[in-house]
């Protein structure tokens, strides 16, 4: 008899978790952002990419804020804007692991799911088992900030908060110089737009450096079956490192030396 | 001097076609404007991340061997696309193009390779 209870609830739950893992999607594969690593391609002027001197976005700034992109610009323009994407070991942070070139990985659970950059390598955890966020007096900033989100059919919606203020030179949007204050608020919608294409639309909210919501939408194309994902370590052979005081990047030689002749201008 | 050919070759079209493939630092230490076609010999082809580097002698105008640090993508990026450790091994002679270091320093990014077989890599139009 209690054999049968048993082996009754073991069933039972095996078709519950079979149901719940029905409910979710499969985003399996290796994806791929499209359209280069400025941020707001939809607000974008000027021609280039993210390095581009003139390249700018469009956020709904505030006055003090819109100062602070311009002056961040004027050093990107000359190739001495410290952006700690470039400093090797510090994670890329919330939202801009969503403007990362190499690829990604979207691995699905019941209980999370895992936005995995190679680039990095990165990963936002977003918990979809039905938990809160901690109290702000539990809850501290970081480059990832906390994600809870849910289901609405397919779309998983997600609610981030807790992030590192752009302030402090810690963390870039992107590297025009983008930027977002510790009050940044995001919701994001991710979902399959069409087979093979992902999109995600954050809303970003944040009292002190803009006047209004910000919609930002990104895409990620599935690339070919079989694709595979690396290490990418960046520490590995970097011959490229950047001073996060001056902003300058050095050229490293084979021998371990610097060779650009313009570093001892520096 | 042919083996060491600095060329301004119809630099705005040559800006559209060389878009940075250097993604994790500035890139304006090169000159994007220009292309230096540098014929030599590999020494070493480093697989390495964040970003590849060939490491190619080119005897210049004085008969002096210099070696010139050319600077690709992440080997994950270009392993996606065929390249492999041994696309350049140690010892092969091949030309390459690339965007020269704004100094004068003997380094660039790298944009495409034409072996002595007429076989290409990168952008070679």
């Amino acid at each position: 008899m209690g054999w049968t209870l048993h082996l009754g609830s073991a069933v039972l739950l095996a078709l519950l978790q079979g149901i719940v893992q029905a409910a979710t999607p499969d985003w399996s594969g290796v994806w791929a952002m499209q359209g280069g690593t400025v941020f707001d391609l939809a607000t974008q002027t000027g021609k280039g990419g993210s390095t581009t001197p003139g390249v700018r976005e469009h956020p709904p700034y505030t006055p003090a804020y819109e100062a602070k992109y311009l002056a961040n610009m004027a050093l990107r323009d000359k190739g001495i804007l410290p952006d700690p994407n470039s400093f090797c070991g510090i994670p890329t942070g919330f939202p801009r692991i969503l403007n990362l070139p190499d690829v990604y990985e979207f691995a699905v659970t019941p209980q999370q799911v895992w936005i995995i950059a190679e680039n990095g390598p990165n990963v936002l955890r977003i918990y979809t088992d039905g938990r809160a966020h901690p109290a702000p007096a539990d809850r501290w900033p970081t480059h990832t900030g906390d994600s809870v989100g849910h289901w609405e059919g397919d779309t998983l919606v997600f609610d981030t908060v807790s992030l590192h203020s752009s302030e402090n030179g810690r963390t870039l949007v992107d590297r025009t110089g983008l930027m977002l204050s510790e009050a940044a608020h995001v919701v994001s919608r991710m979902h399959l737009k069409a087979a093979g294409l992902m999109e995600v639309q954050m809303t970003i909210d944040d009292q002190q450096a803009l006047s209004a919501p910000w919609v930002v939408t990104k895409q990620f194309k599935q690339q070919d079956k079989g694709a595979r994902v690396y290490d990418y370590a960046c520490n590995e052979n970097n011959r490229n490192p950047v001073d996060p005081k001056t902003g300058w990047t050095y050229t490293i030689g084979p021998d371990g030396r610097i060779i650009d002749q313009s570093a001892t201008k520096q | 001097m042919k083996l060491f050919r600095s060329s301004l070759l119809a630099a705005y079209a040559w800006l559209l076609m060389t878009t940075p493939v250097l993604a994790h630092h500035s890139d304006a230490m090169f000159d994007h404007e220009q292309v230096r076609e540098l014929s030599g010999t590999v020494k070493e082809f480093q697989f390495t991340n964040p970003h590849t580097w060939v490491q190619l002698s080119v005897k210049d105008a004085n008969g002096k061997v210099v070696e010139w640090s050319l600077e690709w993508g992440s080997p994950n990026q270009l392993g996606r696309q065929g390249i492999r450790p041994s696309t350049f091994a140690a010892g092969t002679v091949v030309t390459i193009r690339a965007n020269p270091m704004r100094d004068g320093t003997p380094g660039g990014a790298f944009i495409g390779a034409r072996f002595a077989d007429g076989t290409t890599v990168g952008r070679w139009d």
